[in-house]
This record gives structure tokens, sequence and C-alpha cells, in this order.
């Protein structure tokens, strides 16, 4: 009774309302098409690609940091990728390469940051430039054909018939990172450097090591989701997920994860992704145009960072109380 | 130009904190009225409210009998307030003279005559009688000089009020005696001065009326002549105080030396050695900025060292980070709570079991039973006053924050030899304080080493064995507790 | 001796020494060309043409810079302007006031970008890179995604007519612009405060200032600069597309950080961001010159900027031991 009370009091019960609201307010809209299994399936194929994105953006957040270059980064590796299975490479050596490339991408950004002082959006905007460069240079500004079985079968395959490989990975990623980030002392080095930094480091955790680790990981997981994306349309090319950081951080902001560092958790960051997705597939399954789309974006990107501004006051009041 | 300046029952609250409560009192034209008072009695409040900064919860302002309300810091100059503020207010990449003029640069037809600003910040200059130059960048002056640049922008605005907030801390013996004859020009030009500080000899030197404030409240008001210093402390202090020193279960046993450090050279610290021993507490004095944190952070792990050996129980060390100094026993309460301290936003159990997560753990996972329990013995232990241990620090008062700081360094998952306090009373009522003072006796009793840097004299005089006295980086003296007076101390903190 | 010391003192100044650089890039990349190709009228005019428009941005971002904000939103600013103006025209309204309107529309978006980050407290680069999302959806709803053409005469007369022949006036429009602004920076009541609000916004607001008073005024110029800056884009290539000024924020904040703009606020100047203009411009261009693949340049815009920001890095470094030494 007093638990279920609390949770109607929560944030992610407030999540899963609007979630729920959006969901029967596009089922009444698209009379029904919105929850057909071809819709659930494109909602899917959108929603997987940009889950690695959101828990990287969202660990990375929680420790006050932020990488804008992701987007670029996960394109370069699905070039990337395309092209090493062109020149013969085993597929499992070539799809680790190309992580490896994004974690690479990751550490550069997190060398800016750490060492030089630089603010790490403009650092990590620098780097998105660096490497939509090279994505061009290594690509020509051609699509590269991805002809391998395994692969596409990791981009679009399913297992017992109907769950998405990629579905798994993503699902599989968040419960894994969730419970990284809520139940083991990194995680928990996470929201204390993001909430106060020198206190962290005074207290014995290393800031600087933590922030080397979240943006390996977000290259990283950039680079994943780039492949997986290349993998499932069969081709690679220089728009790719480019952008898609995007979406990952307003996923991630829209779920309660503090823009600032230090608050927030990847369930909501899940709940906030759904909500995004189902918002995206909405307008598209009513047919307004993807132009709108991108306004939309940018309108939710500032609805989901008032309503962290909102979250922060009411902690400052509350302080106040 | 006004006659007089006068709070009207001013209150201010802040989270956890009655700053103030209930404060009248009136300055007059011509006079200079100190403002007195312990750390945390609220004298910065009040200046922040009389300069538009803060608004006040309850009470107001009046001049000459009219209500002055100052929405922000704009309103306040715009009507001749001038607040000098202990934290400087430069622009430090500018020049002297920018800095001076701010955006009231003397204009040709609406652009800025960089001529005649340089001749009137001249004339400043020259009034003061300073060896700067107006085109010179601010940031590249010391501390001193930057103080001055402060003041002759206060002193430029012709302001009707004019408030120090401790302007002399980082002055020299000239500089003060050029501020005060200033101060006496602006006394006999009929401006209402309040002045802020904290050495007495001063407020006797150049002030007519005193008002003291204590724990936020007025609890004197007096002028200058007739009184004498011992009163005044009585007033500030209040009466309890020697009671709580001397009501305090010392620590008489020294051990073996557990600390060792010989010529310490940091940025800032030149050739530091000292020892301290098992039991011991160690006072450092000083005036802000003398060096005491920067050494204690450089043992610390903190900050980075140029030379020098650190043992600790006889064996050399050299800390690389805070965890290094942390594994080998050492714990440091830093000097400012809330950004170096805790993290605010998170709850008092997460901010007690920071530095020994890795020792609660089962597997790969933390055991968050241990870490309730941890958390619930420091608050058994300490008293502290909270309805959990989820709640979040930053809704605790000072005294509790600081409480939760000392819970993380004594939990029974540290082995703690070392531990040291950077003003660990800095803000807290002077209930807390008075168990604040017992528990550093108590950790000595338990059989560590604890350096106490603090800037109220009182307290270091009665809390520590022996105190070492540091000036610009270097250690000026040490005085064992029973020659230590306020007098000594200061001569050798204050030592040109 | 005293000659000498002039010349340490010139070359110690930040802009001099980088207009040096930038000389020498000139250089470099004349003798790299073919047949000195780099210098020719033609791909000198070429250079001023691109020059202005990114300029033009420049000038409004280095103020922003300067009083401690950003518009990343500046290119989508820029496209939906030069749209605007197109699409006004196309409507039939005479050109100065479909650029004046175009103009009024930087201005509101700037004033939205600033209402984001004073109001609503949400760091300016964030709010920004969030209001470019909705220029651009605009922009490419409005123009389909493809391009709108400007054939009102006198109105492409405006972007892509020469003084002497070879001087276009888009880049005569922009050096005025740097030199109002340059002159205002340093002479104007206005100017003094922007620097003040970036380099210590507290300080400045007990001080007597407002610091968000200052942004928002720097935020809405830069906007409507912007916005501008699209409209004289539209107006010289005689169409406006949701793509045409791409580059131009990203482009701008590396010439003025170049140019010794501090990222931090409160220090720089425009005649800096100027010359940082043009070893950004010189270095795009030359690398066009010497034929390398085109796509190096977006290597370089972001290693250029990447290098900005390491010479600010270290040269903060050296300020900071430069005083430790100084003080006993």
């Amino acid at each position: 009774m007093k638990s279920g009370r609390k949770f109607i009091r929560s944030k992610m019960f407030t999540l899963l309302l609007v979630l729920a609201v959006l969901i029967v307010v596009f089922l009444i809209l698209s009379k029904g098409s919105f929850l057909r299994p071809n819709n659930m399936k494109n909602i899917v194929d959108s929603m997987t690609v940009v889950s690695f994105l959101t828990i990287g953006a969202g660990c990375l957040m929680i420790s006050g940091y932020i990488d804008l270059s992701v987007g670029a980064v996960g394109t370069l590796c699905g070039i990337l990728m395309a092209k090493l299975l062109v020149l013969g490479v085993w597929w499992p050596i070539a799809c680790l390469l190309t992580i490896a490339a994004g974690a690479i991408c990751g550490i550069i950004s997190a060398i800016l940051v750490n060492e030089l002082r630089f603010q790490a959006f403009i650092a990590t905007m620098a780097m998105a430039s660096i490497t939509q460069g090279f994505m061009y240079i290594i690509s020509s500004g051609q699509a590269v054909i991805i002809n391998d079985a395994a692969v596409g079968k990791i981009g679009s395959g399913v297992i017992f018939g109907y769950l998405p490989v990629t579905l798994v990975l993503a699902v599989a990623a968040f419960i894994i990172y969730g419970v990284l980030m809520s139940g083991t002392k990194f995680g928990r080095d996470v929201y204390l450097v993001g909430g106060n930094p020198e206190a962290a480091r005074l207290a014995g955790i290393y800031p600087k090591k933590i922030s080397y680790i979240l943006f390996f990981n977000s290259g990283a997981l950039g680079g994943l989701a780039g492949m997986l994306f290349a993998a499932r349309v069969k081709s690679a090319t220089v728009t790719g997920i480019i952008n898609s950081q995007f979406s990952g951080m307003t996923a991630a902001i829209l779920g309660g994860v503090s823009f600032g560092g230090g608050a927030g958790g990847l369930g909501g960051a899940f709940v906030g992704l759904l909500i995004l997705n189902a918002f995206n597939n909405g307008m598209m399954i009513l047919g307004i145009s993807p132009y709108w789309q991108t306004f939309a974006s940018g309108i939710i990107l500032i609805a989901a960072l008032m309503l962290d501004y909102a979250r922060a006051s009411r902690r400052a009041r509350s302080k106040l109380a | 130009m006004s006659r007089y300046l006068e709070f009207d029952g001013i209150g201010k609250a802040f989270p956890g904190v009655q700053a103030l409560r209930g404060i009248s009192f009136r300055a007059e034209s011509g006079r200079v009225l100190a403002l007195l008072g312990e750390n945390g009695a609220g004298k910065s409040t009040l200046l922040k409210i009389m300069s538009g900064d803060l608004q006040p919860d309850e009470g107001r302002l009046l001049r000459d009998g009219e209500p002055a309300v100052f929405s922000s810091p704009f309103h306040a100059i715009k009507s001749g307030i001038s607040v000098i503020y202990q934290e400087r207010q430069i622009m430090p990449m500018m020049t002297v003279m920018e800095n001076i003029f701010l955006d009231d640069a003397p204009r040709k037809m609406g652009v800025v005559s960089r001529k005649a600003l340089k001749r009137q910040t001249q004339e400043i200059i020259d009034r003061f009688g300073l060896p700067i130059f107006p085109t010179e960048t601010v940031g590249r002056l010391s501390v001193a000089y930057q103080q001055m640049v402060e003041i002759m922008k206060a002193y430029r605005r012709n302001s009707d009020v004019i408030a120090f907030d401790e302007p002399t801390a980082p002055l020299t013996d000239t500089e003060i005696a050029i501020l005060f004859k200033l101060i006496g020009e602006l006394k006999a030009a009929g401006k209402i001065i309040i002045y802020v500080s904290h050495r007495l000899t001063e407020i006797f030197k150049i002030t007519d009326d005193i008002v003291i404030l204590k724990d936020g409240q007025l609890v004197k008001t007096v002028e200058t002549g007739r009184t004498d210093e011992r009163e005044l402390i009585r007033a500030m202090v209040g009466r309890d105080i020697g009671d709580t020193y001397s009501e305090l279960k010392r620590n008489d046993v020294l051990g073996e030396t557990v600390l060792d450090v010989q010529d310490l050279v940091t940025d800032v610290v030149h050739g530091v050695s000292f020892t301290l021993r098992k039991g011991e507490v160690l006072g450092f004095a000083g005036l802000a900025g003398a060096g005491r944190t920067e050494v204690v952070r450089a043992i610390f792990g903190a900050d980075p060292i140029i030379s020098g050996q650190i043992k600790l129980d006889g064996k050399t060390v050299r800390f690389k980070s805070p965890r290094d100094a942390i594994d080998a026993g050492i714990a440091l309460c830093p000097e400012d709570r809330k950004e170096q301290g805790l993290v605010l936003l998170r709850s008092l159990k997460d901010n007690i079991s920071m530095p020994v997560l890795r020792k609660i753990r089962r597997a790969i996972f933390l055991d968050k039973k241990a870490e309730v329990d941890l958390a619930r013995r420091a608050v058994e232990k300490y008293s502290i006053k909270t309805p959990g241990v989820d709640k979040v620090v930053v809704e605790l008062s000072g005294g509790n924050q600081q409480k939760v700081i000392l819970g993380r360094w004594t939990s029974d998952k540290m082995t703690t030899k070392v531990l040291i306090f950077d003003e660990p009373t800095k803000g807290i009522d002077v209930g807390t304080k008075a168990e604040v003072y017992q528990m550093v006796c108590d950790f000595a009793k338990a059989g560590m080493g604890v350096i106490f840097i603090s800037s109220e004299l009182t307290e270091v005089i009665n809390i520590a064995d022996a105190i070492l006295v540091m000036h610009n980086g270097h250690i000026t003296g040490k005085v064992n507790r029973e020659d230590a007076t306020e007098e000594n101390i200061l001569r050798l903190a204050m030592l040109e | 001796m005293n000659n000498q010391s002039t010349v340490r003192r010139l070359l110690r100044n930040k802009t001099v020494s980088l207009a040096l650089v930038t000389v020498a890039v000139v250089a470099l990349f004349f003798f790299l060309s073919k047949d000195g190709s780099f210098l020719k009228t033609r791909n000198l005019r070429g250079i001023l043409n691109m020059v202005s428009v990114t300029g033009t941005v420049a000038v409004g971002m280095a103020c922003l810079l300067i009083s401690g904000g950003v518009d990343l939103a500046a290119s989508s600013e820029a496209c939906l302007g030069g749209i605007l103006c197109a699409m006004l025209l196309r409507a039939g309204i005479s050109w100065p006031l479909a650029l004046f309107l175009a103009i009024i529309y930087g201005a509101v978006a700037g004033a939205i970008n600033a209402f984001l980050a004073n109001v609503m407290n949400i760091m300016g680069f964030i709010a920004t890179i969030g209001m470019s999302s909705v220029y651009t959806g605009l922009a490419k709803v409005f123009t389909d995604a493809k391009f709108i053409s400007v054939n009102d005469k006198e109105f492409q007369k405006l972007g892509s007519s020469a003084i002497f022949g070879f001087v276009p006036v888009p880049f005569v429009i922009m050096l005025a612009l740097m030199i109002l602004y340059g002159f205002m920076l340093r002479y104007t009541r206005f100017g003094r405060r922007s620097y003040m609000c970036g380099g210590n916004p507290q300080a400045a607001r007990l001080s007597g200032m407002s610091p968000n008073r200052t942004t928002t005024v720097l935020y809405i110029n830069c906007g409507a600069l912007s916005a501008f800056a699209g409209s004289v884009l539209a107006s010289r290539m005689h169409s406006a597309t949701a793509t045409a000024a791409q580059s131009v924020a990203i482009d701008a904040i590396t010439a003025s950080v170049l140019g010794g703009i501090s990222f931090m606020g409160g220090s720089g100047g425009i005649a800096g961001c100027f010359v940082g203009l043009m070893l950004l411009s010189a270095f795009n261009n030359g690398l066009n010159v010497v034929q390398l693949q085109s796509y190096w340049q977006l290597v370089a815009q972001g290693a250029l900027l990447i290098i900005a920001l390491c010479v600010e890095f270290f040269g903060e470094r050296a300020r900071l031991k430069a005083l430790k030494r100084r003080e006993p």
C-alpha cells in the first residue's frame, strides 16, 4: 500500500504515464496501425541503434560530461566495418576493430577534455568535424555495400522466430549497464564524480579515470551502434547515424538524467527512449513530413532540458524548506 | 548626501540556518561603524543585503528615514552604496584602469576616452600613493594590490556609504596605513563607513561605533571609546565559550611520531618542516593565503609536491593522489565543506561510504545493507540529526554536514592515523562547535595525530597542543600551548 | 635598443603573430598551387566571397563569446534567414523589406536563445543546439529540401557586385561591420560591459551590471547578423537552401578562438577574430587549390579548432606560471 503510493509519486510513474498516454493517443489517431507488427518492427529498428547511444550519453552525462561526436564516430565506424569486410577481413575481427576505432575516438576526446581542459562540448564538436572528414575520405562519399551474411544476420536477424537480435542486444546492454550503474562501486563513483568531482577526488575516487572510461565507453558504444545500423541497412553511408547523439541525449534527459550530472538512472533513460521513439514513430505513421520531425526533435530536446531545469529548481526549493 | 543608514529588523534565513534575526542599528554620516562578530555571525550576509545582492526575508533598510529597497546590486550602487567584498571582485584579464572605472569610463560623445581614463586613474593611484600603472593587467598584480584596486574602485564611485569587508587581511602595514588615512578622509567628508574586521586593534584605531553580531543576532552596540577589548571579546564569543574550552576532556598522553614532514615545497609552500605525534593536536594558524591549506593538501596528495620528504610511521611516502593518502591512513576534512567535502545532492549514506566503497562489496556488487549499517553507526556515534541515512546532505545543517564528513573518515572500515581538519568550525553554530572540539580531543585520545587549521585564534589556542604559525608559505614559528596568546601568534602571522 | 623591444612587443602580440602565421600559410599555398593560382584574382575573389558570410556571423559570435555565451544555432539561423528572405521576395515584397524581415527573424531567434540560456538556465550551447534542429526543420519544411531561387535583380546585386572590379560588396559590408563592432567593443560602455560579464559575471553583477541583459542583447545581435549573412549568401548564390550555410557557426567559433577570443569569455577582440578568419579561409581554400580532396577540409576545420584551443590552454598556463614567479 505504502510502496504503491510511493511509486505513484515517483518520476518513473510519471514517465510511464506519459508513455502510455502517447501510445493511446497514437493508437487512436492511427486507427490501430500504431501497434501492428510491422510498425512495431519499425519502432524496434529505430530504437535499438539509438539505445546504445542513450546508454553512452546517459552514463557520460551522469558523470557531468557530454560527447557530441558519437553520431559522427558511429557513422565513421559503420563505413570502416564495411570497408574492412570489402577487404575480406573475417567479420568478427572487423567488428572488433570497428568498436576499437570508436573507443579510440572516445579516448581522444577524453584526452582533450582531461589533459588540455577543453570544454567537453567544443572538444567533441571538433572531433565530430574531424571524424566526418575521415568518413568522406575513406568512402569518397559513396555508399559501401555490405554483403557479409553473418553481419547481415546481426543487423536484421531474429531469434526464436521473432525477436530481433539487435533488440536483444540493446535490452541486454540496458540491463547490464543499469546494474553496473546502480549496483557497483564503479557506478557509484560515476554518480559521485558527477555530483562533485573535487569532493570525490578528495575522498579517494579518481575522476579522471572515470571520465576516461566513460568517454571510451561512449565511443565504443557509438561504434557498435554505427556498426549495427550499417549491418541492418546492409550498406554504410556518410549519413549513417550522424546527429543521432542528440536523440541519445534527449532520451536520457527526458528519462531524468540530469544534464549537469550526478542524478538520474538508466531505467529512466530507457523509458525516455521509448517515449522519444513512440513520439517519432507516431509522427511518421500519421504521415507528418520528416522535416517536421527535425523540428520536433529540437523542441523535444529543449522541452527535456526545461524539465531538467524544473527538476533541479524543485530540488533547490526543497533545500530551502 | 544621506545623514544615516538604518537597519530595521533585518532577518534572513538560508537552508538549515537562520543567518540573521531582527538586526536593527543605525550608521551615521561622518562616523566609522565597526561590524564585529565571529565567522558565521552574519556580517557578510548583512553586507550582501546592504548591497542588494540578497533580499532580506523581513525588515528593511532606511536612509534618512526613507525606506530603501535594492532589488539588485545595480540599484544599491546607483543610490550610492559601495561594498568592498572579502572575495575580490576583479576582472583579472583587464587593466587597472578598466577595473577601477568598469563601465563608467569617462566618455567623449559616447565614446570611451582612453586618455582621460588613464589620466583619471593615475590621479586616483597617486592619491593612494601606489607604485602601479593604470595600464597594468590586474591579474598580474599581487593580492594586496588587487585589493587596493578594489578599494580605489569604491573610492572612485564617490558613494555616500562605503562598506569594507575585512579589507586589511591581505595588506601590509604601509598599505594599511594608507588605507586608514583614506578612511579618515572619507569620514571627514561626511561619508557613512561600515568597517568589518576581526582585528580588534584596528577597530580601536579607526572606528567610532561598534555593533557586535553573534549567531545572527545583534548582541551589543557601543561607542568605541567606551569599551575595551575584553568586553568586546566577551560579547563576540559569548560567556559560555570559556567554559566550553575548560570542560574539554583533553588528551595528555603523546605517543611516538606518526607524521614527519621535511622541507616540503610546492608552488605556494616554501620549505615547511614539522612533526606530528600520536595523540597530539597540532594547530596551524596564519592569515588567509598564508599557505596552511596548501601544506595539508600537498601532504594529502591533492596538490603536486615539488620537493620534500614525508614520513608516515617512519616510512617515506609520496602520495600521487588522495587515494594513496587515504589508503596509508591520512584523512582530510577540507576547508570548503560544500565545494570540496560533500556531494551535496547525494544521500548521507553515499557521502559516508565514499572512500570505503571497495571494502563494502559482495562479489562485484555493493553491499547496500553493509553500507546502510556503516552510515547508521556514524549517525549514532556523532548524533547526526537526520530522519534517515537516505536524506540528501544538502538538507542538513552545517554542523551536521561536518559530522557527516567526520563519520566518513572515522568509520570502522577506515584506519585513519592522521586526521586533518581545515577550518572545521566555519559557519556552524556554537553548540555544534563545542561538539567538534570534543571530537577533535577524542580522536587524539584514540591515538590519532590531529592537524587543526583554524583562523579563529581563540579556537586554535585552546584546542591545540602546539601551534605552527605560517606566513607567506613559510612556518614563522612554533608556539606551545602554555605560551600561546593571541598577540604572539598574530605577530608571527603578520611578520613582515 | 628601443627598436628591438618594439619588434619584440609586436611579436608577443597575439594578433600580430597570428597575422604572420596567416601570411606564411598564404605563401605556402601560393608555392604549392600550380602556377600560383592561389593568388589569382579569381581565387582571391572566391576567398573573399566565402569569408564575408562566415565573417559576418563571426562578428556576432565573437561578441557573444566575449560576453560568455555561444550560439551553435547560427548556421541554421543563417539558412532559415536566407530562405525567409527568398520566400518573401518570391511573394513580391520589396527587397529592403524582405531583408529587414529576415533580420527581424534572426533577432527573434536570438531572443529565444537568450531566453533559454538566461531565464530557463539551460547551458547556452545545448539550448542553441536544440534550437538549431528547430530552425533546420523549419528550413526544410519551407523549402521541401529543394532550393528557392532568388530572381530579384536588385537584391542579387547586394551579394554579387564588386567594388573596383574585384572586391565583393559582401566583403566590404563585413569589413564595415568588423570595424563598427571592434570600435563598439573597445570604446563604448556596452563593449566594456560585454568583457566584464564574460570575464567574471559575479563580479560584474556586484558592480551593478546585469550580465543577463548584456548577453541577451548579444544573443539577439548574433541571431540578427546570422540571418543577415544568410540573406547575403542567398543573394550571391541567387538561391536559398536549407544546407547553404551549414558550417558557418563552427567556422565562426574557430575563427574567433584562433584569433585569441577566450572560450571562457572576457578576452580577445575583433581584430584577432578577423585575422583568425583569414587564416581559416586561407587554409580551407588552400587545401582546395592544391587539389587535396575537399574532404580534408572537414578534418582541417576540426584540427584547427583543436589547435586554437590548445594555444589558448598553453597560453593560459604560461600566464599562470609567470604570475606565480612574480609573487614571492
